[in-house]
C-alpha cells in the first residue's frame, strides 16, 4: 500500500509530500524523501521491550514495572532533570512540562543546544521572520550564513530556496543569487553564486562590517575583514540591497562559535539594517523534526521558551544555570529522565557522565549512546512513524504527523502520563 | 599538531544516527576530516589513525581528506567521539563551545574504540542484546 503526503519528522523542514510504501506493518520504500527520511522510515534498531541495568547486566522489565519504578524515582529526587522532547509529538512534550512542575524539576529540550543561543538573541532584539511558502514564492536573493543544508536539511533548497520555483521567481536557478558563509567550502558553498569564506571566530565582525557599509558608513571597514576581502563585502551588501525580498538563513556556525546569541544578535540586527533598503527576513534552520514544537509547549505553559526550572515552584528560566548541560556539568540534578533525544551522544561527555551516577530513565524507540548511561529505558512509538501528533516546522507552521504503521509499542504520551498519575498517586494529591 | 575542532552534521552520520551501536556509525562519526596539506605535515595518508587531545580527554579517529577544510582546523561530525573532549563549559549561555575546541593532533596506530567503550570510559554498561 503506497500511503501519499506522509510528514517526514527527522529534521526541521518536516517535508510533508512523501509517498511511503508499506508491506504489513512495515515501511519498504520512500519516495520524494532525501537520505534521511529512507534511513529514518526505513529503520530497525527499535528496543523490543523496557530494561533495567542491574550490577552486571541487564535485565528485561514490564511497562508497569518501568513506569513504577520511574515515577518513584522522579518523585524521590530533589532536583530532577527532565530532557530531550524534540523527536515527539506536542502531546508528549505537553506531559513532560505538566510532570516537571509536579515534582518541582527542571525541563529543557535540545534546543539548548542548538538554536538556544538564537533564541536569546530573539528575545533582545524581535525575530524579522516568515514562513517558508513567502521565501519560497518571493525571495530572489537567499543567504544562508553557518549552516549546511546540503547535509543538514537536504530538502531546503529544492523546496524552498536556490531550486524551487516560486510564484515571483519562475525561474528558481537564474531568478535567485544564493549566497553562502561559512568557514568550510562545504558542498552547499559550492552550489552558490557567492561563497564567503570566514576565518573561525569572524562571523562577529563580517557582520559587523556589512551592517556599517549597508548602514553607508563602509569608509570605516578595513582591507580584510576576518579573511574576507572589503570588495567581496561591498559586492555582497549591493546584492542584499537590490534584492526585491532577500532571506537569510542561519544555522548553528553561529549559534556555537565564539560570541554565540551575540553572533545571532548581529545578523538579525543586519537584517533590520537591510530593511531599511528592501524586505529581508532572517530564519533559524532548526535541526529536530519537532523542536520549534518543544518551544512551542514550553512557551505556552510556562511561558519559557526551555531551560525551564520550576524548583521555586513558579517557571524560573535562566540559561546558563537552568540549562541542561550546565546542569549536569555541576552534578546538580540527583534523577534524570531523557525523553526522545541522546544527550550520550550529543552532550560533552564530561556532563553525560553525571546521567551515569544518579537514576537515568529514558523513553525512547531506539538504542542510543544514552541507553548505556540510563537504569532504566523504555521504548516507545515513533512520532510520525506508529503515531500520530503535532509538531511545529521551523518556521513555526504546526503540521500533523502521521502514522503509517501500526506497532505494539505504547505512545510515550500515554507511557508520561501514566508516569503523571503515578506521580499523583504517590504524591498522594 | 594544534588545530581548532569543528563538529557538525553530515548526511551519513544523521543516515546512521538511530543506529548507534553500529559498527556504520561508529565509522561515520570517528571520522576526523583535515586539509590535505596538514595531513602531509603530520607525516601519514588518508585513513591513518591520530589521537586527539584536548583540555578534557582523548580520543582515537580515522583520518579522511578534504580540500574544505582550512589548515589549521578538524572537522568531525556531531556525535560521541566529538563530545568524547569537547569542554563542558557554557560561558553561561547553556551552549558548549561545539565549534572552536583548541586540540591536539598526533597520529597513532591505536584502533578506533567502538561507541559501548566509549560509554563505559564514562561510568555506562553497554547493551548489547
Ligand atoms: S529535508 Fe528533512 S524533513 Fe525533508 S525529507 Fe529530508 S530529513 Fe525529512
Amino acid at each position: 500500500m503506497i500511503i501519499k503526503d506522509v510528514v517526514c519528522p527527522f529534521c526541521g523542514c518536516l517535508c510533508d509530500d512523501l509517498d511511503v510504501e508499506v508491506e504489513g506493518q512495515k515501511v519498504i520504500k520512500v519516495q520524494n524523501g532525501c537520505a534521511l527520511a529512507e534511513a529514518k522510515f526505513t529503520g530497525s534498531g527499535r528496543l523490543p521491550a523496557p530494561i533495567r541495568r542491574t550490577p552486571t547486566g541487564w535485565d528485561d522489565v514490564s511497562y508497569d514495572d518501568a513506569i513504577r519504578e520511574t515515577a518513584e524515582i522522579l518523585v524521590a529526587a530533589d532536583r530532577p532533570l527532565l530532557y530531550g522532547w524534540s523527536s515527539t509529538h506536542g502531546d508528549a512534550q505537553s506531559m513532560g512540562v505538566h510532570i516537571a512542575e509536579l515534582i518541582g524539576g527542571v525541563i529543557d529540550n535540545t534546543s539548548t543546544v542548538c538554536h538556544g543561543p538564537s533564541i536569546l538573541a530573539i528575545q533582545e532584539v524581535g525575530h524579522p521572520g516568515c514562513t517558508l511558502g513567502q521565501v519560497k514564492n518571493r525571495a530572489d536573493v537567499i543567504v544562508y550564513w553557518g549552516c549546511n543544508p546540503t547535509e543538514a536539511h537536504p530538502r531546503h533548497m529544492s523546496r524552498y530556496t536556490t531550486f524551487a520555483t516560486g510564484f515571483f521567481v519562475p525561474e528558481a536557478q537564474k531568478d535567485r543569487t544564493v549566497i553562502v558563509v561559512d568557514t568550510r567550502r562545504t558542498e552547499s558553498a559550492e552550489i552558490a553564486d557567492e561563497f564567503i569564506r570566514i576565518e573561525r571566530g569572524g562571523d562577529y565582525e563580517v557582520l559587523s562590517a556589512l551592517r556599517a557599509i549597508v548602514r553607508g558608513k563602509g569608509n570605516v571597514v578595513p582591507k580584510m575583514v576576518a579573511g574576507v576581502s572589503r570588495e567581496q563585502l561591498f559586492r555582497v551588501a549591493e546584492i542584499c540591497k537590490k534584492a526585491k525580498f532577500g532571506a537569510i538563513f542561519f544555522g548553528l556556525g553561529l549559534t556555537m562559535s565564539a560570541g554565540k546569541y551575540k553572533n545571532v544578535r548581529n545578523a538579525i540586527e543586519l537584517t533590520d539594517e537591510l530593511n531599511r533598503h528592501t524586505k529581508f527576513t532572517i530564519s533559524p534552520l532548526r535541526g529536530h523534526g519537532n523542536v520549534y514544537g518543544s518551544n512551542e509547549v514550553f512557551t505556552w505553559i510556562t511561558g519559557y521558551p526551555y531551560a525551564v526550572d520550576f524548583s521555586r515552584g513558579i517557571a524560573f528560566y535562566n540559561p546558563g544555570e537552568t540549562t541542561a548541560v550546565d546542569i549536569l556539568r555541576r552534578g546538580e540534578c540527583d534523577a534524570a529522565l531523557i525523553v526522545a533525544s541522546d544527550p550520550g551522544a550529543h552532550f560533552p561527555h564530561a556532563a553525560a557522565a553525571h546521567l551515569a551516577k544518579i537514576p537515568t530513565v529514558l523513553i525512547d524507540p531506539h538504542m542510543t549512546a544514552t541507553t548505556p548511561l540510563c537504569r532504566i529505558q523504555i521504548p516507545c512509538t515513533i512520532a510520525g512513524i506508529d503515531a500520530e501528533g503535532t509538531a511545529y516546522r521551523m518556521d513555526g507552521v504546526p503540521i500533523r504527523y502521521r502514522k503509517v504503521i501500526t506497532s505494539s509499542y505504547p505512545d510515550d504520551a500515554d507511557i508520561l502520563k501514566k508516569i503523571h498519575d503515578r506521580i499523583r498517586e504517590v504524591q498522594g494529591s | 599538531m594544534k588545530a581548532i575542532l569543528n563538529t557538525g552534521r553530515t548526511v551519513p552520520q544523521g543516515e546512521a544516527v538511530e543506529h548507534k551501536a553500529s559498527p556504520t556509525y561508529r565509522a561515520v562519526v570517528s571520522v576526523c576530516y583535515m586539509n590535505p596539506v596538514d595531513l602531509m605535515e603530520l607525516g601519514i595518508t588518508e585513513g591513518a589513525h591520530v589521537a586527539v587531545t584536548s583540555r578534557t580527554g582523548r580520543i582515537v579517529l580515522t583520518t579522511w581528506t578534504s580540500e574544505g577544510v582550512s589548515r589549521g582546523e578538524i572537522f568531525v561530525p556531531l556525535g560521541p567521539y566529538a563530545n568524547h573532549i569537547i569542554a563542558p563549559e557554557t560561558h553561561a549561555t547553556g551552549m558548549p563551545d561545539f565549534k572552536g575546541e583548541t586540540v591536539d593532533i598526533v597520529p597513532t596506530d591505536e584502533p578506533v574504540k567502538d561507541v559501548g567503550s566509549l560509554m563505559e570510559e564514562i561510568g555506562g554498561l553497554r547493551y548489547d542484546h
